[in-house]
């Protein structure tokens, strides 16, 4: 294939934001250079300050419909794009916001910090534009490097570092998969962007291939069995970066692979329903039922965050465009209750230097706002109403009963209610047990920004979806020629097959 | 404001609770003072709601409906019929009370008022929902507020409260001890409660999911679904799908009932709750347990509904004897009680199992006055263990000398829940036995030796409490003097005897609301066990029998013995 690379301005607009958040990155490192003493919040507000900008921008191209495609079909802006930017832009501020206090704790290097946040967000960008192979491996890896930094950036701490190099080794073994995986998809259909695949014969090759390429896929999101990096990852990363870490590479991976099963893979989808299936049941159940035995707050979170990657994906089991939608408002539900738990980890261990659930005994009596937030957030994860995530495990409960999946939902409500247990151990600890000493607790300005934020959007999407729920249709327009199971539905089958 | 009765009940309590997120703890009377507020909105809508509610019309009333999200076809659509209303007016009383009740709790006031709030309205959201979406939605929002205050305000049991040497105190505090079954600290009963709880209720939910799917509406909507939903006669797993979603709907929400194999959560839940929480987990919570099973089973699945209802007929045996043997050997007051109300709820069931116009009539009319009747027993066992700190029939007694006042309402309460005539318990009983005698006549001897069983071990509680000698440690114990804590258990007395001696309004809204559901259950014929030609001949002649019923009792001018005849013939 040729590439016929010439770019007009007009094209360039569709790089704008990127384009806007690369300069901004390449002034924050300057800024931090020539200034070595400029406060670190001044440059967290800095950084702040373009990503708001960017994200003004991404909302403009949201509004006025601007998208198309560029290099050859490799960059695609289209409207599940923008979501999924402004989603990794929105979190991306959220979590500089929560870690403006935390920032002491460097060493060193406070300065790149914001920067290596920053081009992680830039990477993971470009992913939620990936359409072809080759663009998703660069991308793919351009995110991933900025965070093999950030794992390890508490120097001095063994536990940072033993994640760092796990996280490295691990991450760099899913590179490999996933270098694999693309050659030998290319070396079966002669392709790499992902619509031209439609049509192309399951051979043995590219089975394979594709298997590789969700085997490093899963390796990002953490799904079981490829997420033995997770607990004791998230465990020694810096809490800023753990909670960056559990949802914004996450989000853009699920962009891929909407990309790749539902463009590329749309022929087949009985065959990979039911892989997803499989690792959508493993997941759940085994985040819920190894996070009962936890006993550190981040751990806990680790867990129940591999459980919800678990839900999430019974929205791509679904291979439907109400499932992908409901994927994408399940991930904004997720983003609020998730961002907030971890501000909220990062407040304690900033107040009491503790991370161990038996340390949060008693702060109800502590800290009444500290408590509640944390209340909301773990009964969101858990799916309670009234709040956001109860909507969004309906949401994809009810895409995936209109497919019949009803194994899958059975499994995933009776995981709701083992997290219901975890979860209220938490909120026992909480409210219920004397706290081991009565001082009150201190919360630093940014992070109460974090925690009204994710209140607001945990409380609002619980209380009144529609405007989310508009949005995130529209949102996937472009797969409304899926299957609409809705269409030809009155007439059930005569037996209906229970399973997958 | 008539036709927005139904917001004001609703969310009366929610806007009290956001109101007191923004006051202090310290302003405890102004904390006492929205809370009451609110519940006062509440209360008097209710009232309101139940006396305009048209009897000779029927059908839902004050209906309000609002496009919540159309994508899922859900919308929050409240409506009430004459069954949801006594019980929303239940409710609003309930709240009323608990509020005074709970008057002189020291300990995060604020925090106690804004979840017992919350409870009452996700209780009250259940009985006015039209959507079953929002049915589960209040459903499962009623289940939270219950751990935090049963962990928060509840009250550990004797044994826990024993366990004071070193290695029983380790073992108090470890988190495993959730699975210590035998010690019933409050932990233990708040988390036995939402688990025991949730997993039925996901259950109801796939059964939800199930009408939804099959039903190929896309929507929600009981109103719809009731009309449209066409569920039969669907081969599934070697039987057919609607039993499926029917057994999955009854027993997922028979468990809230509580129905005997499912009750293990309840009586451990109603004895580490604080007062107020359990005479609103006793008088209303249960009962959404009922009212879902008719609102959801009867009304969209009535033929399976007529094939299936002999399993509660049977189960409700074993709800009220084994209730019943249970609460006469309990020493813990509240553990008594506890008992007695699942055995109670037993009596409920045996109404709807019977299917019949006067059956059902009687068991939503029990419900009512089973709310009043077990409310006030709870208010009192908390009145006692606020005085002595001791919920331990034998350690107490002798406490009438201390507390006349509350001695005298604790008489009355007993009456009430055995169903003495003077109480409009009596006329819900009356009804339930004659109703089911027909269908029914062994389940209704195992009813009526159950009565019996109730005047027994209430009559042994009240003696171990207030009769005998006193222990001196309990000499500085003293009555209920205040209006503040005299008023809501003369409030629950007042209408327990006052719909003794007028019940024409309760039982003709009641009766409305039973009416149309019965009709429609014992009239149709299920389409799979006949063919199209037996279809038609048996329907002419089942339909006629079916209109004078009606109008004969409704117009009945004495529904003390309503029709005894009608049981027999």
């Amino acid at each position: 294939m040729t590439f016929a690379l010439t770019i007009s301005p007009s094209d360039l607009l569709l790089l704008l934001p990127e384009i806007l958040l690369t300069s901004w990155l390449c002034l924050i490192l300057i800024i931090d250079f020539s200034f070595p003493r400029l406060p670190n919040e001044q440059l967290a507000y800095f950084s702040i300050a373009g990503l708001v900008a960017t994200l003004g921008c991404l909302a403009w191209f949201d509004i006025t419909g601007i998208t198309g495609t560029l290099f050859a079909n490799m960059f695609a802006l289209d409207r599940m794009a923008l979501f999924f930017k402004m989603f990794i832009v929105g979190s991306t501020i959220l979590v500089i916001l929560a870690s403006i206090d935390y920032i002491h704790r460097f060493k060193f290097f406070r300065g790149e910090y914001y920067f290596l946040v920053v081009m992680s967000a830039l990477g993971m960008m470009f992913m939620a534009s990936a359409n072809d192979l080759l663009s998703v491996f660069v991308a793919l890896e351009f995110s991933t490097i900025g965070f093999y930094v950030l794992v390890a950036y508490l120097r001095e701490d063994m536990a940072s570092n033993e994640a760092g190099i796990k996280f490295f080794i691990l991450g760099i073994f899913a590179a490999g998969l996933l270098a694999y995986g693309i050659s030998l998809v290319y070396g079966e259909t002669g392709k790499l962007v992902f619509s031209d695949m439609q049509a192309a014969q399951a051979t043995p090759g590219l089975v394979i291939g594709f298997l590789l390429i969700f085997g490093a896929l899963g390796f990002k999101i953490g799904a079981v069995p490829f997420h033995s990096w997770i607990p004791d990852t998230y465990h020694g990363s810096p809490t800023p970066v753990t909670a960056f870490l559990s949802i914004a590479p996450k989000a853009a991976a699920f962009a891929i692979l909407i990309r790749m099963f539902f463009v590329a893979l749309a022929t087949f989808k009985p065959i990979w329903a039911l892989l997803i299936v499989a690792v959508s049941i493993l997941s759940m159940t085994y985040g819920n039922i190894v996070a009962i035995a936890q006993k550190n707050m981040k751990r806990l979170l680790a867990y129940s965050g591999i459980a919800q990657i678990g839900n999430l994906l019974i929205g791509l089991a679904t291979g439907t465009k109400m499932g992908s939608d409901a994927m994408l408002f399940y991930l904004l539900t997720y983003l609020f209750a998730n961002i907030g738990a971890w501000a909220i980890v990062i407040a304690v261990s900033e107040a009491i230097g503790s991370e161990e659930i038996d340390d949060y005994s008693g702060l109800g009596r502590r800290s009444p706002f500290l408590a509640f937030s944390m209340l909301i957030f773990l009964l969101s994860l858990a799916g309670v109403p009234p709040l956001a995530g109860f909507i969004g495990k309906l949401y994809i409960f009810v895409a995936a009963i209109k497919e019949g999946l009803y194994v899958l939902i059975t499994v995933g409500l009776i995981n709701i209610v083992i997290s219901l247990y975890y979860y209220l151990i938490v909120v026992k600890k909480m409210y219920i047990s004397e706290p081991h000493d009565r001082s009150p607790l201190k919360i630093s300005g940014p992070i109460k920004v974090v925690l009204y934020v994710c209140l607001a959007g945990t409380l609002t999407i619980g209380i009144y979806p529609q405007p989310v729920t508009d949005w995130v249709v529209s949102a996937l327009l472009m797969f409304s020629n899926l299957a609409d199971p809705t269409a030809s539905l009155p007439v059930p089958p005569a037996v209906i097959p229970f399973g997958g | 404001m008539g036709d927005y009765a139904l917001l004001y009940i609703l969310f009366a309590p929610f806007m009290g609770a956001i109101a007191l997120i923004f006051v202090s703890n310290r302003q405890a009377m102004l904390v006492r003072g929205i809370a009451a507020g609110a519940a006062l909105v509440s209360l008097l809508a209710s009232l309101y709601l139940f006396y305009a509610y048209d009897h000779v019309k029927g059908g839902f009333q004050f209906v309000q409906r609002f496009e919540w999200s159309h994508q899922l076809g859900i919308s929050l659509h409240l409506g009430v019929d004459g069954i949801g209303t006594p019980l929303v007016l239940a409710s609003g009383i309930l709240l009323f009370a608990g509020i005074f009740v709970s008057w002189h709790i020291k300990d995060r006031t604020k925090e106690f008022y804004i979840w017992l709030l919350i409870l009452a309205a996700a209780t009250i959201g259940v009985f006015m929902s039209l959507d079953l979406f929002f049915l589960f939605f209040f459903y499962e929002l009623s289940v939270i507020p219950m751990y935090l205050l049963l962990g928060m305000w509840g009250s550990h049991t004797k044994q826990y409260n024993e366990m004071t040497d070193p290695e029983g105190l380790k073992r108090r505090d470890s988190v495993g001890f959730i699975f210590n079954f035998g010690s019933n600290s409050k932990e233990y009963a708040a988390m036995k409660l939402v688990l025991f709880l949730s997993a039925f209720a996901v259950a109801a939910l796939m059964g939800i999911l199930l009408i939804y799917k099959f039903s190929g509406l896309n929507t929600f909507d009981i109103l719809v679904l009731r009309e449209q939903a066409k569920l039969m006669n669907i081969p599934v797993l070697g039987t057919t799908l609607d039993k499926i979603i029917w057994l999955l709907i009854f027993f997922g929400f028979a468990s809230i009932a509580p129905l005997w194999p499912l009750h293990s959560w309840s009586p451990v839940g109603h004895a580490a709750a604080p007062a107020a929480t359990s005479m609103l987990h006793a008088g209303v919570l249960m009962k959404l347990g009922h009212f879902s099973i008719i609102r959801v089973a009867f009304e969209i699945l009535p033929e399976t509904t007529r094939e299936l209802m002999p399993i509660a007929a049977v189960l409700c045996m074993f709800s009220i004897v084994y209730g019943g043997f249970v609460a006469f050997y309990a020493k813990d007051t509240k553990y008594v009680i506890g008992y007695s109300s699942s055995s109670h709820m037993g009596y409920v069931f045996l109404g709807m199992a019977a299917l019949d116009y006067i059956s059902l009539t009687g068991a939503v009319m029990y419900m009512f006055a089973h709310a009043m009747a077990t409310g006030m027993l709870f208010a009192m066992a908390g009145w006692v263990y606020d005085q002595t700190h001791s919920r331990d029939i034998p350690a107490l007694g002798g406490l009438s000398n201390r507390m006349p006042f509350i001695s005298g309402c604790f008489v009355v309460a007993c009456m009430a829940s055995i169903g003495v005539p003077g109480t409009v318990n009596f006329i819900a009983e009356v009804m339930i036995i004659v109703g089911s005698w027909n269908k029914y006549p062994f389940q209704v001897i195992v009813a009526v030796v159950g009565i019996v069983l109730t005047l027994a071990y209430l009559f042994k509680m009240m003696r171990g409490l207030f009769y005998g000698p006193m222990d001196q440690k309990y000499s500085h114990a003293h009555d209920a003097v205040s209006l503040v804590d005299r008023l809501p258990l003369l409030i629950m007395i007042t209408v327990s005897i006052g719909f003794f001696f007028f019940p024409m309004h309760l039982y003709n809204v009641v009766r409305s609301g039973v009416d149309p559901l019965i009709s429609k259950i014992i009239r149709v014929v299920p389409v799979a066990s006949l063919n199209r030609e037996a279809f038609d001949v048996k329907r002419e002649t089942t339909d006629p029998p079916e209109t004078p019923d009606a109008p004969l009792l409704t117009s009945n001018p004495s529904p003390l013995t309503p029709h005894p005849s009608r049981g027999l013939e």
